[in-house]
């Protein structure tokens, strides 16, 4: 006999899944990706403090939403595959070669894989750009994309205040800003902000606590706490 | 005939067909569970409860759920138990043979690549919920391993169906660089919880420290409740009360002989 | 500029396409375990405290026992919901019973009144697994147990609820049951004195409190004899 009341939390049946707010845009000189940091298994937040900006290569990182497990192991192999071509190459992957590979494995598996995906990075080539994989194994080249179930709230927001030719400053405020927005909409999205700026002149993360996260309309500001966080 | 490796699938088909007409398959002992482990000031601490179960049976009173991974590395399991007992020691194996090819300690970063990948590759039907603790060159590191091949890491982490349980303790009394006593108790705290408040979960209390120093293994830390009741008209039975049928004595030294073994010789 | 998708716009993960929504059910089992044990002039009833729902506790201390009067009581596991309710039902027609015919209800005619109550709720029943238990007219022990739509019978000695598949056995063994098909029939009452009765039904108890995960914390056990109702309790384990 199952016990009646497993399905409130099921560890084992139900996959762990990121419902998600990813982003990355250009500016003058290269890419800012963002990304909230909650992981849940159906109502359990199984991380809040999650990373969902991995590297591919170290000028090359990607976002990852959907289910956990399949973008992890989607994201080994890409940089499996890519630290083979570089060394074939002699020189630095290409963020589109990054994210062709990366479209390849989400299209070719697309029966078996829930993955939504963002590749961005800076190569010496093109300089910074953005490549959005959506759940189908598209690829599309874009100044700037979001993606993760928290994206839905935040289109019109993102598509008045992008502009081309930004300071890196102003791109970074502006990732912070959108993310932050969908984390107060989106139930599946919240805890800290994320972010990775990638330039000619390297890789910066940033951190943003939950407690500091901008406080949207309506919302109440998060209670103070006795030790500040370390950032 | 011999098997080539790997699982046998010959009687999935047959077992389709079976279950489409009704019959309900065997019923697997899962370790309904509450797992734990921390990172302190210089190693992590990992914790279980002991308690596993067979539907709403408990199966056993006092199994062990910390398993050996490497002498750095320990391993907490809940799921299916021949699932984590066997992804544990799949992976200790090829940590052992990759110690022996390259002469380095084990890495825990490798121990949960290997445990993902074997995972991920069977979708979630290896049922196997793990929190993977050690310490390396590198210092301590700590993971959370689901059954779908998904990993995180993290300063403090539970798993189990006591899972919400224990991570209540750890949100209320985590701090960053505890001291082992620290640690120890937040973590048997943790597992109390689960102990008491899950019904998947029971039994005693197990620990596992692991430090740059070494590893203390503290099977049945905390020996939380014995039997609350003794029998005044306990049954008993004299002596006696089976007939002996028949008796037989055998003499197995005319069968066997006994020859002094020599020491092998090894290679130093 | 809008390129990305929202996540789960389409195709469902393996695994993940089953059981997205679970379908909701008009029973819930609360855990809990009952015995009773009839003597020649007592009768022994006893109710773990438990109540559970899945893998969490609801209480440590519910009474799943209902006394109607020093010479009858029911006691009842399954579903704490359906149980209330059955056990106001049997309060009130008790009651009812009292006031036009000027006594209590004896054992025998509450048996068939639960049975009674069990059965009008025959397409939607009761989730409960009751026993009757107290003294006859004779004044010996009575247990009657019943299925959840009111078939029943009287017994020795009964055993309901979650843990009921650890205790009958030992009872059982223990109690010497007759097989009905021995004959000449032989009667159904326990020969034991009462303070060994009452040790085999705690032994009982703290043998299946040990492997039944809804049965536990504490148990509470009435002993009906002629001079009225003892109470008397036993702890078990609470993990």
């Amino acid at each position: 006999m199952e016990p009646g009341g497993m399905a409130q939390h099921d560890f084992l049946s139900q996959p762990v899944s990121m419902g998600t707010t990813i982003m990355a845009a250009s500016y003058d000189g290269g890419v800012v990706m963002g990304a909230d940091s909650r992981t849940s298994t159906g109502t359990y937040i199984a991380n809040r403090a999650t990373d969902k900006i991995t590297p591919l290569t170290d000028s090359i990182y990607i976002c990852r939403s959907g289910s956990a497990a399949d973008t992890q192991n989607l994201s080994r192999y890409v940089q499996w595959f890519l630290e083979q071509h570089g060394m074939e190459l002699g020189d630095e992957p290409e963020v589109k070669t990054a994210a062709k590979l990366a479209q390849m494995m989400a299209y070719q598996n697309k029966n078996f894989l829930q993955a939504g995906l963002i590749v961005a990075g800076w190569d010496k080539h093109e300089g910074g750009s953005v490549y959005a994989i959506p759940l189908g194994g598209t690829l599309v080249k874009t100044p700037f994309t979001i993606g993760g179930s928290g994206s839905a709230y935040i289109y019109g927001l993102c598509d008045k205040l992008w502009r081309p030719n930004m300071t890196e400053e102003e791109c970074r405020a502006f990732v912070v800003k959108a993310v932050s927005h969908a984390m107060a909409r989106d139930g599946s999205s919240g805890g800290c902000i994320r972010t990775v700026t990638i330039s000619k002149d390297g890789v910066k993360r940033t951190f943003t606590p939950g407690d500091q996260v901008p406080v949207a309309a309506g919302e109440l500001p998060p209670p103070q706490r006795a030790v500040p966080a370390q950032v | 005939m011999a098997q080539a490796g790997g699982f046998s699938f010959d009687l999935c088909k047959r077992n389709e067909f079976l279950e489409a007409r009704g019959m309900k398959g065997p019923g697997f002992t899962k370790t309904g569970t509450t797992i734990a482990g921390v990172i302190f000031k210089d190693g992590v601490v990992l914790g279980a409860d002991t308690r596993s179960t067979a539907g709403t049976t408990v199966a056993d009173k006092n199994c062990e759920k910390i398993h050996y991974i490497a002498p750095n590395i320990y391993c907490c399991g809940a799921g299916t138990a021949a699932d984590t007992e066997n992804v544990t020691g799949m992976v200790a194996s090829q940590l052992e043979l990759h110690r022996y090819a390259t002469g380095t300690q084990s890495r825990v970063i490798t121990a949960m690549t290997l445990l993902k990948s074997h995972l991920f590759r069977y979708q979630g039907h290896v049922s196997a919920a793990l929190v993977l603790g050690g310490v390396d060159f590198r210092g301590p590191h700590l993971f959370t391993v689901y059954p779908h091949g998904s990993t995180d890491s993290l300063p403090f982490c539970t798993m189990g169906s006591g899972s919400l349980n224990a991570m209540a303790v750890f949100e209320a009394g985590y701090k960053d660089d505890m001291s082992k006593e620290e640690a120890m108790e937040l973590v048997a705290r943790a597992i109390r919880s689960g102990v008491m408040n899950d019904l998947g979960s029971g039994s005693n209390v197990d620990l596992c420290i692991i430090s740059k120093e070494g590893v203390e293994y503290k099977r049945n830390h905390e020996y939380l409740q014995g039997k609350t009741y003794e029998r005044q008209f306990p049954q008993r039975f004299a002596a006696g009360s089976v007939p002996v049928v028949r008796e037989r004595v055998y003499d197995i030294r005319k069968a066997v002989t006994v020859v002094e073994g020599e020491p092998m010789e090894m290679e130093s | 500029m809008a390129t990305a998708l929202p996540v789960r716009a389409q195709v469902p993960a393996a695994g993940q396409a089953t059981k997205q929504h679970a379908s909701w059910s008009p029973y819930d089992d609360n855990g809990g375990t009952v015995v009773a044990v009839a003597g020649d002039d007592y009768c022994i009833v006893a109710a773990s405290t438990r109540m559970s729902t899945g893998y969490s506790i609801l209480t440590r201390n519910k009474s799943k026992i209902l006394r109607l009067n020093p010479k009858c009581v029911v006691a009842s596991a399954g579903m704490q919901a359906d149980m209330e309710t059955l056990h106001k039902m049997l309060h009130s027609r008790h009651v009812t019973y009292q006031f036009n015919h000027r006594r209590p209800m004896s054992c025998p005619a509450t048996a068939q009144l639960l049975s009674n109550t069990l059965y009008y709720k025959r397409f939607f029943p009761y989730y409960t697994f009751n026993l009757c238990a107290g003294l006859d007219d004779e004044g010996r022990g009575a247990v009657y147990t019943y299925d959840a739509i009111g078939s029943y019978e009287r017994v020795g000695y009964g055993c309901q609820g979650s843990g009921k598949e650890l205790i009958q056995p030992v009872l059982d063994n223990q109690l010497k049951a007759a097989s009905p098909l021995v004959l000449p029939q032989q009667q159904w009452l326990s020969s034991l004195p009462l303070e060994q009765a009452v040790d085999l039904v705690k032994g009982a108890f703290v043998s299946a409190g040990e492997r039944d995960i809804y049965t536990g914390d504490d148990v509470e056990i009435l002993i009906i004899t002629k001079d009225g109702i003892r109470t008397d309790s036993l702890q078990l384990k609470r993990d």
